[in-house]
């Protein structure tokens, strides 16, 4: 009835409630702090310490020998160098694979079929990535299907089979089949927000479709193109899985050297100095990332 | 639809969903073979190595060791994710991106870093998570956290802001309002990003890597351990649960939000 009154009675609460809102978000602050910030922070801190094996707790001791260790011996040189040209090569392989795919998401307006596709990609992604390299090991081992069929259509001598994995192009390859599910995803958001009647126009202004996908589409989907490329990037560098078991631990990259560093050598300092780089590149790549999504439409991070 | 894609992207689009779904069929496949591995040509089918998971102590005791773990990520993740997703979309204040892309951030940094990072506060800090299903549970939540922030936060982007003022303006408090207003209308959200959490937490394996103990280990972990000296079927076999697993959940992700919408920014 007077709503002068309720809105008095009402203000103290409003004013209690938007500082009530804070206490939403304190505690998952809270857990970052205690396990996501406090521990990164003490790799950090380890990494400046002396190597001593054996010892996991921070010392006062700060030396940058772990460093000078690491940019001076061409072994670890070699394996960040690798890692970053790994996760650039399938940045670009994963685009090239991925572009079709999303591009065919995008346009297909068929409601259901087009839940049917986004459903298979999402579970592609969501599939833990042993179980596809499973897959993968089946097709692509010495003894795989691959093998099987070329030495049983007598292309290759069962004795010789060709390596597809346990070398570089195996890691590549099992990199690109884990990426595809991300890039497709940023990539269908952007395709997706283009304006129709940009290529509308261009078709009607006598463009071929070539020649309106070169022109229009592909520089229109470049944000997302940009930041589906350093989104593979980031996570390819940083998976050990994949090296792992499609690399048969013969290519070194850097997740391998810090669990090796760790776990076989109990070498907690050195290997906190490689988790450093390698937490550094791939923060670097995300951070470029996220001021590239800031400023474009697309992405699910 | 025909004339809108032109064939040569159209072939690669199907080469390329064949890149990425074949190892998956052929999982089933190895898992649900005659032989002792799979063969070209195939042997033909039979459930032996379903049969021998369900009968091995090492798989099927990883694969429940995984889901009940995943259920308690769940748990944790999808109640402080939904009250930040809550807070980030009710309060406008300076920063507030950087504080959405700080708890956003563990799904694209390196997995092995954070699993050592939280090995060696384990360690260091003599808290007694050491290798125990509590320390891997503090990692999976890391993890999962900012995917139930993602769906939620979709939800609450599409969420109309003045059903909560009407319920306010008609003298409902904020506690009831949130329960009888807010919550019924983003609840499809909430569900998504907890079927998003279990299942990230039940594939996890890098974060797992350092943190799992030789006799508790989840499946994902188990199965590298196996697939590093011989093929074994009855992983696969494994593994074929793990997709019908996966596959459901994200049926169900379907059924409860529009998965499209999800690519939309918000």
């Amino acid at each position: 009835m007077s709503s002068a009154p309720q809105i008095e009675a009402r203000r103290p609460i409003g004013v209690n409630a938007k500082h009530l809102r804070w206490l939403l978000v304190v505690p998952l602050t809270i857990f970052f702090v205690v396990f996501f910030v406090v521990p990164v922070g003490l790799i950090f801190a380890t990494s400046f310490n002396p190597q001593t094996i054996g010892q996991v707790s921070v010392t006062w001791d700060l030396t940058l020998e772990n460093y000078v260790r690491f940019f001076s011996r061409s072994n670890y040189l070699m394996a960040a160098g690798r890692s970053v040209l790994l996760a650039t090569l399938v940045s670009l392989i994963t685009l090239v694979i991925a572009y079709p795919m999303a591009f065919v998401i995008a346009k297909t307006e068929n409601a259901a079929r087009n839940t049917v596709l986004l459903i298979l990609v999402l579970a592609a992604m969501q599939l833990d990535m042993v179980i596809r390299i499973y897959g993968m090991m089946v097709i692509l081992g010495d003894n795989g299907l691959i093998n099987q069929m070329l030495a049983a259509l007598g292309i290759t001598d069962p004795d010789q089979p060709v390596q597809f994995m346990y070398n570089f192009l195996g890691v590549i390859l099992g990199l690109v089949q884990f990426s595809l599910p991300f890039m497709i995803l940023t990539l269908v958001g952007v395709i997706r927000g283009i304006n129709p009647s940009l290529e509308e126009a261009a078709r009607s202004l006598g463009a071929t479709p070539r020649r309106t996908f070169l022109r229009v589409t592909l520089p229109a989907s470049l944000p997302g193109i940009l930041s589906g490329s350093l989104l593979v990037f980031a996570l390819s560098i940083s998976s050990y899985i994949v090296p792992a078991l499609m690399g048969g631990f013969r290519v070194g990259v850097l997740p391998i050297h810090i669990f090796q560093q760790v776990a076989e050598g109990a070498r907690f300092q050195f290997g906190a100095t490689i988790a450093v780089i390698l937490f550094l590149i791939s923060a670097g790549a995300v951070t470029v990332y996220l001021r590239v999504g800031a400023r474009h439409s697309g992405g699910l991070a | 639809m025909g004339r809108k894609i032109p064939l040569p992207m159209l072939i690669m689009a199907i080469l390329g969903f064949c890149y990425m779904l074949v190892p998956i069929v052929i999982v089933v496949l190895a898992g649900l073979t005659a032989g002792e591995f799979l063969t070209f040509p195939p042997e033909g089918l039979s459930l032996r190595w379903v049969i021998a998971f369900l009968q091995s102590e090492k798989y099927l005791s990883a694969f429940f060791f995984s889901f009940r773990l995943a259920l308690m990520t769940m748990i944790v993740a999808t109640i402080i994710g939904t009250a930040a997703a809550l807070f980030l979309s009710r309060t406008r204040f300076i920063g507030r991106g950087a504080m959405r892309a700080f708890f956003l951030s563990p799904v694209v940094l390196p997995g092995v870093v954070i699993g050592f990072a939280l090995f060696a506060f384990y360690i260091s800090t003599g808290i007694g998570l050491t290798r125990t299903i509590w320390g891997l549970w503090i990692g999976h939540i890391l993890y999962s956290t900012p995917y139930v922030i993602g769906t939620v936060g979709a939800a609450l982007a599409s969420y109309d802001v003045s059903l909560d003022e009407a319920a306010r303006s008609l003298g409902a408090s904020p506690m009831r309002t949130f329960r009888k207003v807010t919550l019924p209308n983003i609840s499809q959200g909430i569900q998504a990003g907890s079927i998003f959490a279990f299942i990230v937490s039940f594939g996890q394996f890098e974060v797992s890597l350092f943190l799992s103990a030789p006799n508790s280990e989840p499946l994902p972990i188990a199965m590298y351990n196996s697939l590093r000296y011989k093929f074994d079927p009855s992983a696969a076999a494994a593994g074929i649960f793990a997709i019908m697993l996966v596959t459901a959940s994200v049926l169900l992700t379907n059924r409860l939000v529009n998965i499209r919408r999800l690519l939309d920014r918000n």
